[in-house]
């Protein structure tokens, strides 16, 4: 138990039938060019016109190939996940290929012999090749293997909706910390949803408590100065909204980042006061619906826009300022072992663009969609920034989709008409700009001082 | 799994005249908020831990050859099912089948 495997996933919406994938794959696996060597194969889909479809081996969990040999030359390692073939104990029976519903194992006339994929020993050389990113290696499993049998430190019972994007940030979030931990959720759907509890029970399984809208990086900042002054080592921790953070909690959060107050201070941005009722806050988008900037004949949503907290955070210049997407999971994790060190020496904020099912009338199966197209349009950029090093994007989005592709999925956008649109799709490319120049300009802080 | 919390105290040491509060856990489970439950096709699940990693209730319990699904605390949001590399979550309406 305790192992997961990675693996190769197929976006058929992205795949243009190139084929480069299947060359890399022959060059790779029989050094040669010629495509019938390929252990993978694209072909034209029968069920849609101008679509392509993947047989390759998926490395079955139970697989049938293995059920079906003979001769022992197939098996299940359950190590790596990989099914790996023995040439030497074939037969040539080709009974595996009769097996597999997924034309994973192909006789290879040319080669005599059957061939599979054995997942280029965890780097394969078929998704490095894929220009369009269709082909994606898919390293879920790496986390779970890593982090898989820690105790989530929140009940199963959480009152959060369906698809909520914070409940699972802080189940990630307090399993990778751990439980020596003072965790602060100020008002919102965090503390809303049930971890301080409610009827005299608790929903968290560490220290937490319900500081004000308005306090909670000064009650975490005094808690930090007593530990320190009693001689112990606990982490702080901010569990905040956005508007703990970007509003109501910004003087105190602000007065904290410039003291230099050791603690972690996560902002899980969700764009509004989604558990009141989702009323506009600082850091809703411009042209959002919301409750209080509502959609009408003269009002079309709200009409200024965000505010961009993770840059006001870096202008304080904190000891780490990084913006995430949970449906980066591998680049949260890097960013939080970071952020938690840098919580031992001074303020460390992450930034968290956290759709919500709700609030901003998407179904609650699309979240993670919703968090990826985010990322893939550039409308929200993953960066961190600590005042040595300057900033640096984590994963930089070259050729950004345009901004309707993100904006489309969710309901809040709905009534956006031409001239929105060009006003976000204008500001994301400034804020991009912004944060270009501002790389540029920081990078390397320490040796440009020299 | 790899216990991180630590022990409850001992609720006997609270003096009488203390109204604790937060000793104990909530007990309420939210798996009959689902109007679909998730359903995993076993041939076809080859372990990949997508659907732990982005389950925002963390339900997903690990088997000897695939991933299934604590239906005590499912809410039946479905993120499991469209997030699936392999297309291996399929969602089904709770009142049929």
């Amino acid at each position: 138990m305790g192992i997961g495997h990675n693996t190769i996933a197929f976006h058929q919406d992205k795949c243009d039938g190139c084929g480069d994938c299947m060359t890399v794959c022959a060059e790779a696996k029989s050094g040669t060019t010629d495509t019938q060597h390929s252990r993978l194969k694209i072909v034209p889909s029968v069920a849609a016109n101008d679509s392509f479809e993947l047989a390759m081996c998926r490395q079955c969990g139970d697989p049938k190939c293995v059920l079906n040999c003979p001769s022992g030359s197939l098996t299940k390692d359950h190590e790596t996940g990989v099914v790996p073939w023995d040439q030497e104990k074939c037969v040539d029976c080709l009974l595996c290929t009769v097996g597999c519903a997924y034309g994973g194992i192909t006789y290879n006339a040319a080669a005599g012999h059957v061939m599979k994929c054995d997942m280029c020993d965890g780097d394969p050389a078929c998704v490095k090749s894929c220009p369009t990113g269709a082909l994606e290696y898919n390293k879920s499993a790496e986390i779970y293997n890593n982090y898989g049998e820690l105790e989530d430190l929140f009940v199963p019972g959480l009152a959060a909706c369906q698809g909520c994007n914070s409940e699972l940030l802080i189940r990630h979030t307090m399993r990778k910390i751990g439980s020596n931990v003072v965790v602060a959720t100020p008002p919102g759907c965090i503390a809303g949803m049930g971890t301080v509890g409610f009827n005299g029970k608790t929903g968290s399984k560490i220290p937490v408590f319900h500081p004000l809208l308005t306090n909670t990086a000064s009650m975490l900042a005094g808690a930090k100065r007593y530990y320190n002054r009693i001689g112990r080592d606990v982490t702080m921790v901010a569990l905040a909204g956005d508007g703990g953070t970007v509003d109501a909690g910004f003087q105190s959060l602000s007065g904290a980042a410039e003291r230099g107050e050791q603690m972690l201070y996560i902002c899980v941005d969700n764009e509004g006061y989604m558990n009141t009722g989702m009323q506009r806050s600082g850091s809703t988008s411009f042209g959002s619906w919301t409750s209080t900037t509502p959609v009408g004949e003269t009002l079309r949503g709200k009409t200024q826009d965000a505010k961009n907290m993770p840059v006001i955070m870096m202008m304080h210049n904190c000891e780490y300022v990084a913006t995430a997407s949970l449906a980066f999971m591998d680049d949260y994790y890097e960013k939080l072992d970071k952020a938690t060190a840098a919580a031992e020496r001074g303020l460390a904020y992450l930034h968290v663009y956290s759709p919500c099912p709700t609030g901003w009338r998407i179904p609650p199966e699309s979240t993670n969609e919703v968090c990826r197209k985010a990322v893939e349009t550039n409308f929200a950029t993953l960066w961190e920034f600590t005042p040595d090093e300057g900033l640096r994007f984590t994963r930089p989005v070259d050729n950004p989709l345009p901004v309707e592709q993100y904006l489309n999925l969710s309901g809040k956008y709905r009534h956006l008409d031409d001239e929105q649109l060009t006003h976000i799709q204008n500001s994301v490319k400034r804020k991009v700009a912004f944060l270009n120049g501002f790389m540029l300009a920081t990078s390397g802080s320490e040796a440009q001082m020299q | 799994m790899l216990k991180q919390s630590r022990p409850r105290f001992d609720q006997a040491t609270i003096p009488n005249d203390l109204c604790p509060i937060g000793t104990e856990l909530i007990t309420m489970l939210p798996g009959d908020w689902r109007s679909e439950r998730p359903v995993v096709d076993r041939d076809k699940c080859v372990k990949c831990a997508t659907c732990w990693l982005l389950c925002p209730v963390q339900c997903i319990v690990e088997m000897a050859a695939w991933f299934d699904i604590s239906y005590d605390s499912c809410k039946g949001c479905g993120i499991c099912a469209t997030e699936c590399p392999h297309n291996a979550i399929a969602m089904i309406i709770e009142t049929e089948g």
